[in-house]
């Protein structure tokens, strides 16, 4: 955002009433400022209420200008912070997916599954040995907060149920589930009764069966009896399939597998499994056009080097006098 | 128009008898009804001709042809997914950036290389569109991608709108683009603003820009 802020094109200059400078730290504003600052538009337009005002100290101002700031009390017991981020009210062990925490409060230990005293919980509840590397017991007390590469976590509530889920989008669960390797490749099946939190890129979406989906974009399903592969290849028939057949040539539709859910339940949908591509943060990327793309930063120079030009040496150093000079 | 978002990475699409949809290939995610998916030997509408035309253009994405009865959810690759609805306009796109769209519109080829000279060329590299876009015309709708959400930005005469090119996605309407530069001293030594490029748009009409400068 410029400073100062330019209009925005074919609007009209805002009526604006100069701001009352306020020393910091800020006070909350007074009654008599909010009515000055709050200058009706119209004619017999109401004024919105004033907020009340806080007791003590000032609490943060959630206006939707800038970060809420969150403290091991305000954050959320058990749900998410912002749709990318989630929070969880740890009082005992609790089950979480290697790399996903980014934080917490409180006294957690978090520990390798497969180590230490903890195995005689574990036998109970986790039933999968393949994942096993994959999981850590956080156990303690406090508030941890999950979150996977800015995907969307939604948290789940089994009630005596089960739930099939892609095991790279399960984050975390509560040990009263019991977790057990689905017999399609890649899920992990959660039974019992307690929560999960899992992540899909996009917000879910659930559909009921009869329903064929790509097996991308499948996160997970719940109490479907029967799933199945579903192949379609009836565009190989007649005698232009049979050319396409034989010589390759007009490719495949790219959706001739799918997964088919039949019978009662939910499944769940996401965009795509596809993840964003990992990119380190300050380069600008390599493109034709773009001055200086894809040069990556010099250790010990602020930025980029000239292009070597034969004959006149090493321009971009020219000892260093861009450097010196603050350029 | 078939196409409902269901949120903002997913389309659903009604399919009918007798109305095809294009769409990229892979894009679909899950289906109700009885669908099939043909690939399109073509990569798109009109004969064999066409097809050469998008060969050498570079605006030849895979596409499928999607047919029969029932609905159709779209989606790829986590990217955001921008509705257009065409009421006999154009829509001015890059072929890999359409997800699916009606087979009542017009699909052609539109050299760009013309609109600017040398400039033209530089602009084509710069946003990745080439000297060639996509085109398409006629009365229905399309689902286009991007990299973080679409804003639609105006464009009416006397006041261009400056685009950064690489957050440049579409255009539909009589609109004029070319490409300004700001290149001076200072991005010859690599101290520039980063902003050293920008596609002018004028005329009238809109332009559709991402929330992101990364390509699909």
């Amino acid at each position: 955002m410029s400073y100062p802020p330019q209009q925005p094109y074919g609007q009209q200059p805002y009526p604006q009433q100069p701001y009352q400078q306020q020393p910091y730290p800020q006070q909350p504003y007074s009654d008599q400022q909010y009515q000055q600052s709050y200058q009706p538009t119209q004619p017999g337009m109401q004024l919105p209420p004033m907020p009340p005002a806080p007791p003590g100290a000032p609490l943060p101002q959630h206006d939707g200008s800038g970060p809420v700031v969150h403290d091991v009390h305000s954050l959320p017991v058990n749900d998410n912070v912002n749709p990318y981020a989630f929070s969880v009210d740890l009082n005992g062990p609790y089950y979480l997916q290697k790399g996903k925490m980014i934080a917490y409060y409180g006294d957690i230990r978090f520990s390798g599954i497969g180590r230490g005293v903890l195995d005689r919980v574990l036998e109970q509840n986790f039933n999968s040995p393949l994942h096993a590397s994959d999981w850590v017991v956080a156990e303690g007390r406090g508030k941890l907060l999950l979150a996977d590469r800015a995907f969307d976590l939604n948290s789940y509530d089994l009630e005596n149920g089960n739930l099939t889920v892609r095991s790279g989008n399960l984050l975390a669960f509560e040990p009263t589930l019991a977790l057990k390797q689905s017999i399609i490749p890649g899920f992990l099946t959660l039974i019992g009764t307690g929560k999960f939190v899992a992540a899909s890129n996009g917000p879910v979406h659930f559909v009921e069966p009869p329903i064929r989906v790509d097996p991308q974009a499948l996160v997970g399903w719940a109490d479907c009896p029967a799933p199945c592969h579903h192949y379609d290849h009836s565009y190989l028939h007649g005698v232009l399939g049979g050319i396409r057949h034989l010589t390759g040539i007009g490719g495949a539709s790219g959706e001739e597998h799918q997964f088919e859910f039949i019978g009662a339940g939910q499944v769940l949908l996401q965009s795509s499994e596809t993840l964003m591509a990992e990119r380190s943060v300050g380069v600008v990327a390599s493109e034709p056009g773009v001055p200086g793309g894809g040069v990556p930063q010099q250790p010990g120079h602020g930025g980029q080097q000239l292009p070597n030009i034969p004959g006149l040496g090493n321009l971009g150093n020219l000892g260093d006098l861009g450097r010196r000079f603050g350029l | 128009m078939p196409f409902t978002k269901i949120n903002n990475k997913m389309v659903e699409a009604r399919v009918l008898p007798g109305q095809r949809l294009f769409s990229q290939r892979g894009a679909m995610i899950a289906y109700t009804g009885d669908v099939t998916f043909k690939p399109n030997l073509t990569g798109g509408q009109g004969g064999v001709m066409s097809m050469i035309g998008r060969r050498v253009a570079n605006e030849d994405t895979p596409l499928m042809t999607v047919e029969g009865q029932g609905s159709v959810m779209f989606g790829h690759g986590g990217h955001h997914v921008h509705l257009i609805d065409l009421a006999g306009d154009t829509l001015y796109v890059e072929a890999d950036r359409l997800l699916a769209f009606e087979g009542s519109l017009q699909q052609s080829t539109m050299f760009m290389g013309a609109q600017g000279g040398v400039m033209g060329i530089v602009r084509g590299q710069v946003t990745g569109q080439g000297l060639f876009t996509t085109q398409l015309t006629g009365q229905g709708s399309v689902a286009v991608m991007a990299h973080g959400g679409v804003i639609e930005l105006p464009i009416v005469q006397g006041q261009p709108v400056h685009v950064d090119p690489q957050a440049y996605v579409a255009h539909r309407g009589d609109v004029r683009n070319k490409l300004s530069s700001a290149l001076g001293w200072r991005d010859m030594i690599g101290r520039g603003s980063g902003e050293a490029f920008q596609l002018e748009l004028s005329g009238h009409g809109t332009v559709f820009v991402q929330a992101s400068e990364e390509k699909l």
